[in-house]
């Protein structure tokens, strides 16, 4: 995918299994919304094709699917409920049904008493509430979210991330756009990490850490650690270093390895790499001003 | 059968909402509200006349007169109450003493000299019974001398005249003729006038509200134009109903007290080839500028930076009327042919030029074929543009990269 000779998807390919939630990461400008633009249809893609079950998509198909975009927006001089059944009936409920589902919807976010008050006088986290709404009000069989927790305070991103959950366990397949690496902890089957428009690791999260490092012992020390056919210094900061097994060793004789060739320990913890270190490893400085 | 429920989804809302703002009301009401206030001055002043002049016809005033021509009937006067004044210094300083209300001195020759008339003041509107009296003394003093209705009517010019005339041995319709197929220019004029700016703002309010990802994701952009253009002309139906009515009820109701013309619509010559050319170029015309509109609205962040692209529009609207006595007096001249076939000129000269005949077949299947082609090219380019432009949001967007995008599929 190609804008004016400038190339902002590269030899890209994922697939989403149905019923799977897929976290889409990647820093700013990586290529992301590009990418769902195009697996939607708004951009044409220069080379290659994007599939939703076996076809290209089209919302005159009527396929059931929700998009909340990054851009967030609704027709703001509109009632929050009018704006609700518009894209209920769109998306092909009825009337009737669009609007009790959207007076359920408002009660259990707790903005019920906004139903019948004009969107633009709504506050920019009662706005994305009614937009989430609008997006999963025809039970998706895929969502797709572009950063849904974007701007929410943390009682109301956890109340969102229900909401997300809830989809999920009814069956929605979900692909979902997040710099925060804790929803992708929480709710992610499987990820992908987009850097510069290329896939820069693709799986479950066992495997993405795994494929960072595996299982890594972090250190604090005074000394010289000596080396060894078990493991790797994989990374080393003056009296901070981590090492990355090389075999099935387990910790504790690593750990004697190190005590008996005379290696001051004072703190010795055994793990996986998170994903925001991950994140943070493999997108450098842009990648601390996005990941918190 | 989605995208019939969805079209009708898509004209019901928009229609709602653009009849629900305030702004689309004070657009609507603000010409009948004129028309009923100029309506309403008329009654008045029509009434305070009707009034004044019943009161002058009432109204007996003692008058003398001199008559320097001999044409002036003395019985007539006698029966009117007047009588001969001694000399015109006479007759003055009788009404200058308030012995008389008036006193008109006839010149030898009165189709050449004024009649000089005195009277005694009694406000600037009454005192015009004073000369109409004069005048209509001298009048009937010379239809007496005439001694005949008919030649007194000849000799005023009060003659009827009906005129028919020949195109190709066929009976021409003349004026009766002429006014239905201009009706279509007068709506082709108000439709674009009156909703332009709504059709300009119908794709920009998407791009404003960042709403084109969540509508492009949920209905067919094809949908969703059309839905927008049948709503906004929906709505301009429903403009020119209010903007008519007062003028229907004033015309059914009050066509007396408002010195209304009493119409005969039936004498009105509808030929049916003409009647379609016109609607054809109508329907046409509006497509085109309805695409048109829409596609500027696509590429222009905002509905500031689409104003002067409006304004232009409109010119194309009003440029042939410039030249309207050439489009009616010599359609073959260079100009009207230009204007006839230049796509954003040719709906006002084509219609011109259908109402009065000078729009020969051919001429006539070409500047329909042309704006329809026009018309669903634009309008094509237009979904496309707003597709992939107004995803920029606040961007202006480049027709060639629009355009380019569009050609990949």
């Amino acid at each position: 995918m190609a804008f004016a000779n400038h190339l902002v998807i590269d030899d890209l390919s994922f697939d989403i299994s149905r019923g799977e939630t897929f976290g889409f990461l990647g820093s700013n400008g990586s290529g992301k919304t590009t990418t769902i633009r195009a697996l939607l249809g708004i951009y044409q893609p220069t080379a290659g094709t994007l599939h939703i079950d076996g076809r290209v998509f089209r919302p005159e198909d009527g396929r059931q699917l929700g998009y909340l975009p990054e851009e967030r927006g609704l027709y703001k001089k509109e009632s929050v409920i009018d704006v609700m059944v518009y894209f209920g009936r769109l998306k092909g409920l009825s009337r009737q049904r669009a609007r009790s589902w959207s007076l359920e919807y408002l009660e259990r976010t707790e903005i019920a008493d906004k139903a019948s008050i004009r969107l633009d006088k709504l506050s920019s986290g009662q706005q994305q509430k009614v937009q989430l709404g609008v997006t999963i009000m025809n039970d998706p069989e895929l969502l797709i979210l572009d950063e849904p927790t974007k701007g929410f305070d943390p009682v109301n991103r956890n109340l969102l991330m229900d909401i997300i959950e809830g989809q999920k366990r009814a069956g929605s397949t979900v692909m979902m756009v997040t710099h925060q690496m804790d929803e992708v902890e929480r709710l992610c089957d499987r990820v992908i990490l987009l850097k510069d428009g290329r896939a820069e690791a693709y799986g479950t999260i066992d495997e993405i850490q795994d494929h960072y490092g595996g299982r890594t012992i972090r250190l604090r020390y005074s000394g010289t650690i000596p080396d060894s056919p078990h493991y790797v210094v994989s990374l080393r900061d003056r009296n901070y270093a981590e090492l990355k097994f090389t075999d099935v060793s387990d910790e504790s004789a690593i750990l004697k390895e190190l005590v008996d060739s005379g290696l001051q320990i004072r703190e010795f913890t055994t793990g996986k790499l998170s994903l925001n270190e991950i994140f943070l490893r493999v997108y450098g400085a842009e990648g601390s001003a996005v990941a918190k | 059968m989605m995208s019939n429920h969805n079209l009708r989804t898509v004209i019901s809302f928009e229609v709602r909402r653009t009849i629900t703002k305030k702004r689309f009301w004070i657009a609507t009401l603000i010409v009948p509200v004129a028309l009923a206030i100029v309506f309403g001055l008329v009654f008045a002043s029509n009434n305070a006349t009707n009034n004044s002049i019943a009161a002058q016809k009432s109204s007996k005033f003692s008058f003398e007169y001199t008559d320097a021509s001999g044409l002036v009937s003395q019985p007539l006067v006698k029966k009117l109450g007047g009588k001969l004044a001694t000399s015109v210094a006479d007759g003055i300083h009788d009404v200058k003493s308030g012995q008389i209300d008036a006193f008109f001195s006839y010149p030898a020759d009165p189709s050449k000299q004024a009649v000089d008339v005195y009277g005694k003041d009694v406000g600037i509107f009454n005192n015009s019974k004073y000369s109409s009296l004069a005048t209509r003394l001298l009048q009937l003093s010379a239809d007496l001398k005439i001694a005949s209705p008919q030649l007194s009517v000849i000799a005023q010019g009060s003659v009827k005249v009906n005129s028919t005339t020949f195109i190709n041995g066929v009976k021409a319709p003349g004026i009766k003729g002429l006014i239905p197929p201009l009706i279509y220019l007068a709506v082709f004029y108000l439709v674009i006038v009156l909703l332009g700016n709504q059709m300009l703002n119908s794709t920009l309010e998407e791009k404003e509200n960042r709403v084109t990802e969540m509508i492009l994701t949920t209905v067919d952009p094809n949908t969703l134009i059309i839905g927008k253009i049948l709503s906004l002309f929906t709505a301009g139906l429903l403009q020119m109903a209010v903007f008519v009515s007062p003028v229907v009820l004033a015309y059914v109701f009050f066509r007396t007290s408002l010195s209304l013309p009493n119409l005969d619509l039936t004498s009105l010559s509808f030929n049916v080839v003409s009647m379609i050319t016109g609607a054809l170029i109508l329907l046409g015309g509006f497509t085109l500028f309805t695409g048109t509109l829409v596609a500027i609205g696509a590429v222009m962040p905002t509905a500031k930076e689409a104003a002067g692209f409006f304004g232009v529009m409109m010119a194309m609207l009003f440029i042939p009327f410039y030249i309207s006595s050439l489009i009616v007096s010599h359609p073959s001249a260079l100009i009207v042919q230009v204007f006839t076939y230049f796509p954003y000129t040719a709906p006002v000269t084509g219609m011109i030029r259908n109402a009065f005949g000078s729009l020969n077949p051919l001429e006539a299947v070409t500047l329909v074929l042309e704006q329809f082609i026009f018309g669903y090219v634009v309008l094509r380019i237009a979904v496309q543009l707003f597709r992939f432009g107004s995803i920029e949001y606040s961007k202006k967007v480049s027709i060639r990269t629009a355009l380019g995008l569009m050609n990949r599929r």
